[in-house]
């Protein structure tokens, strides 16, 4: 069928933006229950170890506490079977289960009182004595026993890595770290749990509706009809959102325990250790080339951290075996468990720091061959993904180079180091290749419509959420197409898990899914608008004039879109490149970004406007993880010693610049029949590559250790070989 | 537990040991002490002591606390006026203007993004100036007047600084606005104003209503963080709203020859 | 927080005498910094006294021509006012690089004086911290001290004052004038003000009890030509100093006729430069001379096992500084 495309890739204004500029947008915490109590989560103080006593008598006589709850009489829940718990958006989150302490920061009891004061406070009073463990939250000395392999990751293996690198003519064999990050989106996270009876409603930021009725009636050990969860809005997510968390199920128990409504909001300070992090990450890095600058060997060797009870990597290396054509390579993951918080998906899991070390060292090995970077990853290029033989989709990764070069001056750019300079700034310019999945999951959606005479009004519902993305606009504008009626005429309702179920927000598959669930859905509506019309239905006839002949002033239908038998045959990605200019200042270190371009091949662009918003976010967090985030580790006690966003820097104002962004025409209509695939996390793919790329290209200091501060500009030294091109 | 009129008016030392610990246990010392035993009536000092162990177990559920235990609860009065309208409330004198807005009277609009004036979420418009509502008391805002985002539109009518955030998609989540645009309306008065920031030019060069460079709008609009991202376009929407010109867009399309071109170069 | 009663003093002698009266009094004004801190749970107050709307909101000119900064004046009206950003402009630029726009509207002059280290020893209460509570020890010094200091610490404590104001003010010298209990006035020089650790890192200033700041008095105008405010931090706003420099030359044809110079983020207190102030009078306005001047100012920096590029810093920013300072206006 032709696909409409009339207000679909129109840069309308966010549907639901009205409500967020006036304040009026819901978020979890917001919603007004009668009778509501609060509740305040507390946290161990030390790394490792067991509670041997608990003190909460002078918390239990403060005015207003109704209930300290720690694991001696706590509701048991569901608790898993294995050491490890294998984190996905479904797991179980038992809490104050067990004495034992797995890390600083663990929940180890909540208060609840009547007021949100009198609970931080009550909080503060309830003491608990430990018996201490040594912890350990160093892994990078850990012995090859210790280390191990991820369930779900895959490790990947062909040619001869030592071959193809004893063969090259040129070699890089450089290792990268990327430090502990978090999420922290500007929502805190935060919950109302409320029973009636056996039946539980919650209201909570959630990326995924009903992965999270699941996790929460599987850790109540309730059946998933009896938890309704509620999110109209959520505060960002970026990963932190995807499951419901420990914190969920203290909102509920607390709810069980006190027989009140409760509310329960994780305090920023917790958000560093009860909500997930991206875990540091150590890449060895090692490629050859041949003169003439083709790739003979890429080797990429993750280890990283997890925690002693749960269990989760990202996957870094998952690009470096699709990105470039490589006759030999070897590709591993691997992990050591330690005192430290579970890691969990955060933005581009493993794409953005993999990303960061790939492209580095990509541009370590050009600089080594005296090679444009641009040229050399253009003449690596495949359209074969080798790693699971299978032909992309659509791959426009070249193009992306080319014409961002063009575009943003790239033959301008000196190939020496350190040689342009503006008053007390060193300038540099760099360049990074970005690859995104772009999956598509499952997902339904409910249309209902109403007519009024020849006016129709549709309303959408699907339990996908809107987390920032823009899902309310595209799918108002994917239904006004769909439905031909125009795009004021649509209502959207999301966030409900007692709507269709969606794929949920995450892993650059909302946008496909959610539309083309929506598309499904429209289609069904005029089919089945179609059967009821009978013999009066013509050809072309609108769904009014439909509903006219069937005599019908309301009508709904459900759809559903998954992925196809041919879409399983194709390798499907969202490609991108990054230019970036970057300013260092040669006394103090301090970087500023001057511009970037990003072009992006993604697939159709429902809607510029959110989709330049999209891509501009995960630069500006891209720009965080390279110049300021990071969260390190107290090496005495094994706390986050940043513990606060005052200590833990994401970008500001300030720090951000020109940003402008180039979207390709592509049609892919294998991915799926709308062509729509994922640009939210492509957009922080390769950032901080192309930013380190171009602070070595102003300061002629390869910053392999993000992030890229002042100190450690100051303290790194020019890179021995840089006289090269002298 | 019976008749405590004993206590009303005893000075410090007059008091018993286990007296003292159960005041000493509530954090009464002191001035703030005579004061509170001066302020209670035997019969809610009564009731106050009988339940020390567990002050509201004694208060049955539902019913108007006598003002007196009020004040034991850290109870102020606050007279506010927010966007034009005035409010009475009993508070514990702990509240947060952040929290009073949004556990006590449903103005949720002004968020709660760190709680420790680290993000900006919470910035509402004091006295004509941008300030934390975090970091705030409540009781600190006696008589002052208090402009939240749900007060900068008239009726249906959005502030020219709503219209630009629209306009130029300035969020995402949705979460920073409310916070972002308050600081926007108070940033274009300072900027009427006069007042410089860190990255002004010439201090010593005093002038009014100031046409704001990027940088200048990036400086002073650094106080509010948006972990989407969305800071180039709030910088387009306070352009617009400051000098009325269309500030384009950032987005472009590569056309089919372009890609073409590149695919075969 | 813990419970607290509330107060809204009419007057700085009501202020005093219920501070006088309390058992853990604190004053209030901002709040930008104690309210953060008592979420903490590290300020503990049983009386909360608001000093914040005292009448202590004026800039007046004093007897020296400097002008006198009333207590209670918020950061942003001072930094503004048209007299300081005449005479003291080095002042209002340093004032301007702190926190943000909501935080200057809101901070104190007489607040910012007192405004706690950030260390997160002293924030994190499960933590040893001397300065939080005496004798429980100092996290940072074998811990991680990278944000830590170089001068003037001890044993007890390796905290940094996070002040940038209170670096201007140690270049281009003040004195800080406090109402006793007694009703009386006294008069601190700014350098008095703050103090080294010692042995009692709690007290991070010489107030006594209940002494309550009423103005802070500027010497006579300086550097009004040629100042800057160099602030190296890891994002380029809304973000606490690892290394600054409050630098007001007085340049006569070349020649250096005075010098204010102050580091901030590397001692317990405003770290002012006197030895290299002296260095520079005299010479003249070079690259050369200003590195000698640093490397004077840095001679005696006893890094800690973290913060070793705090020297190198140090010294790069303080040429910076008087290299910008000497551009501007030249």
């Amino acid at each position: 069928m032709k696909e409409p495309q009339h207000v679909i890739g129109q840069a309308i204004n966010r549907v639901e933006g009205k409500l967020k500029v006036t304040g009026r947008a819901k978020y979890a915490s917001e919603f007004p229950v009668e009778g509501i109590v609060y509740a305040q989560g507390l946290n161990s103080t030390i790394a490792k170890g067991e509670i041997i006593s608990i003190d909460a008598s002078e918390a239990e006589q403060q005015p207003g506490v109704l209930k300290v709850i720690t694991h001696q009489n706590a509701l048991e829940l569901a608790t898993p079977e294995e050491e490890l718990l294998k984190l996905g958006t479904k797991a179980i989150a038992p809490v104050l289960q067990t004495p034992r302490v797995h890390w600083y920061g663990e929940y180890v009891g909540v208060v609840v009182a009547e007021t949100f004061e009198q609970a931080q406070h009550a909080a503060r009073l309830v003491k608990f004595e430990y018996r201490k463990d040594d912890h350990r939250t160093e892994y990078r000395s850990a012995g090859e026993g210790e280390k191990f392999k991820p369930e779900g990751r895959s490790d990947f293996n062909w040619g001869d890595i030592e071959d193809g690198m004893s063969g090259a003519d040129q070699r890089v064999d450089v290792t990268y770290r990327t430090p502990v990050e978090h999420h922290h989106p500007m929502e805190l996270h935060a919950v109302i749990a409320q029973w009636n009876g056996d039946k539980l409603q919650v209201y909570m930021p959630a990326q995924m509706i009903n992965d999270a009725t699941i996790g929460i009636s599987e850790t109540f050990k309730i059946p998933k009809e009896n938890v309704r969860v509620i999110c109209p809005f959520l505060g960002g997510g970026f990963g932190s959102k995807l499951q419901a968390q420990e914190h969920v199920m203290l909102g509920a128990m607390c709810a069980k325990m006190v027989g009140k409504p409760v509310q329960l909001t994780v305090t920023r300070q917790q958000m560093f250790t009860n909500v997930g992090l991206r875990q540091e990450n150590i890449q060895r890095m090692r490629l050859g080339a041949d003169a003439d600058g083709k790739l003979t060997a890429l080797g990429h060797e993750t280890l990283s951290h997890t925690a002693t009870n749960k269990e989760y990597q990202e996957p870094c290396g998952a690009a470096s075996a699709m990105l470039y054509n490589v006759p030999n390579l070897k590709v591993t993951h691997r992990i050591v468990p330690v005192n430290l918080p579970y890691p969990w998906a955060m933005r581009a899991p493993g794409e953005a720091t993999g990303s960061f070390a790939l492209e580095c060292a990509i541009d370590e090995l050009a600089w080594k061959l005296k090679m444009d970077p641009v040229e050399f990853r253009i003449l690596n290029d495949t359209q074969t993904d080798l790693s699971v033989d299978k032909p992309f989709s659509s791959r426009l990764l070249t193009e992306c180079l080319r014409i961002g070069a063009k575009k943003f001056g790239w033959a301008d750019r000196p190939l020496q180091p350190r040689s342009r300079t503006e008053g007390n700034w060193l300038v540099g310019y760099g360049v990074s290749a970005a690859s995104r999945k772009a999956p598509l999951q499952k997902s339904a959606a409910r249309i209902r419509l109403k007519r009024d005479g020849d006016t129709l009004d549709a309303t959408v519902q699907t339990d996908a959420t809107d987390i920032g993305t823009g899902t309310y606009t595209i799918l108002a504008q994917t239904a006004a197409d769909y439905l031909g009626i125009p795009v004021d005429r649509v209502a959207v309702e999301l966030g409900d898990s007692n709507f269709p179920v969606s794929a949920g927000s995450g892993g650059s598959w909302g946008a496909a899914s959610f539309t083309n669930g929506v598309r499904a859905a429209c289609l069904n509506v005029k089919d089945t608008l179609k059967t009821l019309a009978g013999y009066a239905a013509a050809e072309g006839d609108t769904l009014a004039t439909l509903m006219k002949k069937a005599e019908l002033t309301e009508h709904e239908a459900e759809g559903s879109a998954a992925p196809t038998e041919e879409f399983r045959k194709y390798s499907i990605y969202s490609f991108g490149a990054n230019f970036s200019e970057v300013w260092v200042d040669k006394d103090t270190g301090m970087c500023r970004v001057q511009r970037i371009l990003n072009v992006g091949s993604a697939g159709t662009i429902l809607n510029p406007k959110t989709a330049y918003s999209q891509v501009l976010g995960g630069l500006v967090m891209g720009l965080g993880m390279t110049f300021m985030e990071q969260s390190k580790v107290e090496k005495n006690h094994g706390n986050f010693i940043t513990r606060s966003l005052a200590d833990y820097h994401v970008p500001v104002n300030l720090d951000l610049a020109d940003v402008k962004v180039i979207f390709l025409p592509e049609e892919d209509r294998i991915a799926n029949p709308m062509g729509v695939k994922g640009i939210g996390e492509l957009g922080i793919c390769g950032v901080a590559g192309s930013l380190a790329n171009a602070v070595f290209n102003a300061t002629g200091k390869r910053m392999r250790d993000l992030p890229i501060t002042p100190e450690k500009l100051l303290m790194t030294q020019v890179e021995r070989d840089l006289a090269l091109l002298d | 537990m019976k008749d405590l009129d004993q206590w009303v008016g005893k000075t410090e030392d007059q008091l018993n040991e286990d007296e003292r610990k159960i005041f000493n246990d509530l954090g009464l010392h002191g001035e703030s002490r005579r004061k509170f035993i001066g302020k209670l009536s035997a019969a809610s000092l009564s009731i106050w002591i009988a339940s020390n162990t567990g002050l509201n177990a004694l208060i049955p559920k539902g019913e108007e606390m006598p003002e007196q235990l009020k004040a034991l609860l850290n109870e102020l009065k606050v007279e506010l006026s927010i966007n034009d309208k005035p409010y009475t409330l009993h508070l514990d004198s702990r509240t947060t203007l952040l929290d009073a807005l949004r556990e006590k009277l449903g103005l949720t609009g002004s968020k709660k993004g760190c709680g420790h004036g680290q993000c900006g979420a919470c910035t509402v418009i004091i006295d004509g100036k941008r300030q934390l509502s975090c970091l705030t008391l409540a009781a600190s805002c006696d008589d002052r007047e208090i402009v939240t985002v749900e007060g900068l539109a008239k009726g249906d009518q959005l502030h020219p600084v709503q219209e630009a955030f629209l306009k130029y998609d300035g969020f995402q989540c949705g979460y920073c606005t409310s916070g972002q645009i308050c600081s926007s309306v108070a940033l274009l008065e300072e900027a009427k104003r006069g007042e410089a920031s860190y990255v002004t030019e010439d201090f010593t060069e005093l002038k009014q209503n100031i046409e704001l460079s990027e940088e200048e709008i990036r400086e002073r609009m650094s106080g509010n963080i948006c972990r989407c991202g969305a800071y180039n376009n709030i910088v387009m929407a306070i352009q617009e709203a400051q000098t009325g010109q269309d500030q384009g867009q950032k987005w472009s399309f590569a056309t089919v020859e372009e890609v073409r071109e590149a695919g075969n170069a | 927080m813990r419970p607290y009663e509330y107060i809204r003093a009419k007057s700085s002698s009501e202020a005093i005498s219920a501070a006088t009266a309390a058992r853990k009094p604190h004053y209030l004004g901002g709040g930008t910094n104690l309210i953060d801190l008592m979420k903490e749970d590290v300020e503990r107050p049983d009386t909360l006294i608001e000093v914040s709307r005292l009448p202590m909101k004026e800039v007046t000119r004093n007897a020296t021509g400097g002008l006198t900064l009333g207590a209670t004046l918020s950061n942003t009206d001072t930094a503004n006012h048209p007299d300081v950003r005449k005479d003291y402009p080095l002042l209002t630029m340093t004032m301007l690089s702190a926190a943000t726009e909501q935080i200057r509207n809101m901070a104190t002059n007489g607040g910012n004086l007192l405004q706690r280290t950030r260390c997160p020893y002293f924030y994190e209460t499960s933590m040893p911290c001397n300065k939080r509570e005496p004798g429980s020890g100092c996290g940072a010094k074998e811990g991680m001290n990278a944000l830590h200091a170089i001068f003037g610490y001890s044993d007890a404590c390796v905290a940094v004052n996070p002040s940038d104001m209170c670096v201007a003010l140690a270049a281009l010298g003040a004195t800080v004038v406090v109402m006793t209990p007694g009703g009386d006035s006294r008069r601190i020089p700014f350098t008095d003000f703050h103090r080294l650790p010692g042995d009692e890192p709690q007290r991070d200033t010489t107030l006594e009890p209940g002494e309550l700041i009423t103005a802070i008095e500027l010497d006579a105008p300086r550097f009004a030509d040629h100042y800057y405010y160099l602030k190296i931090r890891e994002r380029s706003s809304y973000a606490f100093a690892l290394i600054s420099v409050a630098a007001g030359l007085d340049i006569r044809n070349g020649t250096i006729a005075a010098a204010g110079l102050a580091m901030g983020a590397v001692a317990h207190k405003p770290w002012k430069l006197t030895e290299a102030e002296d260095f520079l009078v005299g010479k003249a306005a070079t690259q050369t001379v200003f590195e000698e001047a640093a490397d004077l100012a840095l001679r005696d920096a006893r890094p800690l096992e973290e913060n070793e590029y705090k020297v190198e810093m140090g010294k790069k920013a303080i040429v910076r500084a008087l290299l910008q300072a000497t551009e501007r206006n030249a």
